[in-house]
């Protein structure tokens, strides 16, 4: 092979190309830079505010996963968790997405969701699996703000929420909590949305939200009453157990509703104040205008009666007793006990209506009215209202034995009124007497008495068995033989006298033949004397034979 | 040692022929092409074709070094993004979650998967890296003729064109997720915006250094005016 030479080899073929351009590669790169600066402009966009919320601590929080959440919809992200300053708080930055800027209202509230058991059922249960988020209330201000003070507890009522608020004043809260239920006929129509204690700390302000369009049932003639629990009472009248729902009993709740022959009112205004009444009997219970104390001393055992034992005229429920206390009469060494009751007149309607009418009538005080009942023979008593139960109640009635006998006194501005020994303690005195009694009973020398008697009997029929019966066995064959001999006599005697050739028959016969021709010539006599009733006196005349029956 | 551009000759990528250029590594009318151009008032510059199949025939690649850089600073530009955005949407019933390159980096590597940590930083972030920062070293060491290690920076160059084919590593993993973790509301993939920023990058740097002309690393001793016209074809470019 010989070197190929340089001058053999081809020559190529001249193009000829525009030139003066900047290469098109150019293109790329710029390309690229504005395809990443839009990205970068997108997500800088994208991105909406970011906010700090302080909490108490982060539980459940992790930077960089746990979500913020409105309506369960992810809206941002926990950027950071850091301890603030004094280390007494935690501060979470979050970035919000930015569709959620909107989130970062000023009066937006914000909280830590975590599964929780409590008010009305179970809540969160979700971040059980997902882990703790933030949720969101978003609030309705125009201004933004980008620092906030987290809730420790979701918020019983959001903004977003169309409904009204509520003020109720209640003494005792009882297991009421942030998120208990209203209910309006055993429905929920709303929740406890906050719960403070008043400065005075006797009270309790609660807050209650009613969803529309329920708020509307919420009028100025509304009551309310605590359904907290299970109310389980016992009085006179047996066992109670009352309950809203299931869910009550655990979490306690408020219920509303209207007393019977209340006007429907009109709807209350937003913030009304309302008073929550312990449960449902004292909601519905007309509000008493009169109270009228009254003192009872009763000598013997009060077991059944307590605060809240019913005070009874007549049948209806007037009153209460408020309570019950001992006291010693060092006169007499007796234990006697005093018990207060409240009476609301009022409650016995047109009777009380008419009582203060004929008051005014008359110009009598209550006190004289009263004293007049007494004198009639009114009287206070321990009465059984449930001999299962063994409860008690007071009752007020007429003792026509008593008439004219106590006066109502009156001690400490409160009227006493005269007491009977109540009627169990009566039935309970002749049980006892009764008892006494039987206890008094010889039983075993009756016992005694009666086996003797048996005893006896025994032997008397043994007796009888041995002696008697042999005789009358004797006596029974003898009559028998008798009776044999009775009957023959009897055919003998038929024979004689009623048979028609007997000799008594003909004879018989003959003498009732001359009976009858004698009445027969009696008659003729009788007819003749009738028409000639002259002859008796001077004779028969020979013409005028007596006319008769040949 | 005499190299084909010292004496004009050039060799068709294409069919391999090897094509004399001329002495001075101009094609023989490329004065007369030029006086047309010049004459006509146009700027053409003439351009040699390999006789046989008509390709472009040049002593070093064409604008190498302006295309390699071109297509360096748009593999950068896109290497923020990439990196910055979110790579997969994961919903792993009831938690989901968006990770950028690095997080699930992160997360596997807490997860206990290191061995997975480390094969997916290295090929994610650690490979785009270095293949942008070597190319740029070469485009700038060849730029100033430098005499620094030629052979060593070839065999950096082959590396590069070797595991550039493993950077689309994490595509494959997310477009692979994707089709396969479809488990309705219980576990689904979705890739996130940085798929394609990561995917520029990569293909952006494969094609810088496609473009990137090894030889280059070899003209030391060339004057720069002459490693212009070598890199634009033409000897012709010394006349300048």
């Amino acid at each position: 092979m010989s070197d190929p030479r340089f001058e053999d080899l081809p020559v190529p073929v001249v193009h000829h190309h525009k030139r003066g351009w900047p290469s098109a590669v150019w293109i790329v790169p710029i390309v690229a830079i504005v395809a990443a600066g839009a990205l970068a402009l997108r997500t800088y966009l994208r991105a909406g505010p970011t906010i700090q919320i302080t909490f108490e601590n982060a539980e459940g929080l992790e930077a960089g996963k746990s979500d913020v959440r409105y309506r369960n919809v992810p809206v941002g992200k926990i950027d950071r968790i850091e301890l603030t300053a004094d280390q007494r708080e935690i501060i979470v930055t979050v970035k919000l997405n930015h569709g959620a800027a909107s989130l970062a209202a000023k009066d937006s509230r914000f909280w830590v969701e975590r599964p929780r058991i409590g008010v009305g059922g179970v809540s969160g249960f979700g971040t059980l699996l997902s882990g703790a988020y933030i949720g969101v209330d978003r609030g309705s201000d125009k201004d933004t703000s980008d620092r906030f003070t987290g809730l420790e507890k979701p918020p019983g009522v959001t903004h977003d929420q169309i409904g009204r608020r509520f003020r109720i004043d209640a003494v005792d809260a009882g297991s009421l909590a942030v998120r208990s239920p209203v209910y309006l006929l055993r429905q929920q129509v709303g929740a406890i949305s906050d719960l403070e204690l008043a400065e005075d700390g006797k009270h309790v302000y609660i807050e209650i939200f009613i969803d529309s369009p329920y708020d509307r049932a919420v009028t100025d003639t509304a009551v309310f009453w605590n359904t907290s629990g299970l109310d389980v009472s016992l009085d006179a009248t047996g066992l109670h157990v009352d309950t809203q729902s299931l869910a009550t009993v655990v979490a306690g709740g408020i219920a509303f509703g209207f007393r019977d022959g209340d006007p429907p009112g009109k709807p209350a205004v937003e913030n009304a104040h309302f008073k929550l009444f312990e449960d449902r009997a004292h909601a519905m219970a007309r509000p008493d205008a009169t109270r009228l104390p009254l003192a009872l001393r009763f000598h013997q055992t009060v077991r059944g009666v307590s605060a809240g034992t019913a005070v009874d005229f007549e049948g209806v429920r007037i009153g209460q007793v408020d309570a019950v206390k001992l006291g010693y009469e060092s006169t007499r060494h007796e234990f006697f006990s005093d018990i207060d009751a409240t009476v609301y007149p009022e409650r016995l309607g047109a009777a009380y209506a008419g009582l203060v009418e004929e008051g005014q009538r008359t110009g009598k005080t209550g006190l004289q009215m009263l004293q007049a009942l007494v004198a009639r023979g009114l009287r206070a008593q321990l009465r059984s209202g449930n001999l299962l139960t063994g409860q008690f109640y007071i009752g007020l009635g007429w003792f026509p034995g008593e008439r004219g006998k106590d006066a109502v006194a009156e001690r400490d501005g409160v009227w006493v009124v005269p007491t009977e020994r109540g009627g169990t303690d009566q039935i309970q005195d002749q049980v006892e007497s009764i008892v006494a009694k039987i206890d008094k009973i010889p039983f075993e020398a009756i016992g005694g008495d009666v086996r003797d008697a048996t005893h006896a009997a025994t032997s008397l029929i043994g007796h009888l068995d041995r002696d008697v019966v042999p005789s009358a066995q004797q006596l029974v064959g003898q009559a028998g033989a008798a009776m044999l001999a009775l009957r023959e006599s009897l055919t003998a005697l038929r024979d004689n006298v009623a048979a028609p050739d007997s000799a008594i028959q003909q004879t018989t016969r003959a003498t009732l033949e001359q009976l009858e021709n004698a009445a027969r010539s009696l008659r003729g006599l009788a007819d003749y004397l009738q028409h000639h009733p002259e002859s008796i006196l001077r004779g028969r005349d020979a013409g005028s034979e007596p006319k008769g029956h040949p | 040692m005499i190299r084909g551009a010292d004496v004009g000759l050039a060799t068709c990528a294409t069919c391999e022929l090897v094509v004399n250029l001329g002495s001075d590594g101009a094609p023989p009318d490329a004065a007369q092409g030029e006086a047309q151009g010049g004459a006509q008032g146009e700027p053409w510059r003439p351009r040699a074709l390999c006789p046989r199949c008509r390709t472009p025939v040049r002593i070093r690649k064409r604008n190498a070094r302006t295309h390699a850089i071109a297509l360096l600073v748009a593999a950068a530009a896109l290497y923020f993004p990439a990196n910055a955005l979110t790579m997969m949407h994961t919903e792993q019933f009831p938690v989901a979650r968006d990770d950028t390159i690095l997080s699930g980096v992160v997360f596997l590597w807490e997860r206990g998967s290191w061995e997975l940590a480390v094969l997916v930083f290295a090929a994610s972030i650690v490979v785009p890296l270095l293949k942008i920062g070597s190319l740029g070293f070469l485009i700038v060491t060849t730029a100033r003729h430098s005499a620094w290690r030629p052979r060593a920076r070839t065999k950096l160059y082959r590396v590069l064109e070797v595991i550039g084919h493993w950077s689309m590593l994490d595509v494959f993993v997310v477009a692979l997720l994707t089709a396969v973790v479809q488990l309705g509301r219980f576990a689904s993939v979705a890739p996130g915006p940085a798929v394609l920023p990561f995917a520029g990058v990569v293909v952006l740097t494969m094609l810088a250094s496609a473009s990137f002309d090894p030889r280059a690393i070899w003209d030391r001793g060339l004057s720069r005016g002459l490693s212009r016209g070598l890199s634009r074809g033409l000897r012709g470019g010394l006349r300048e």
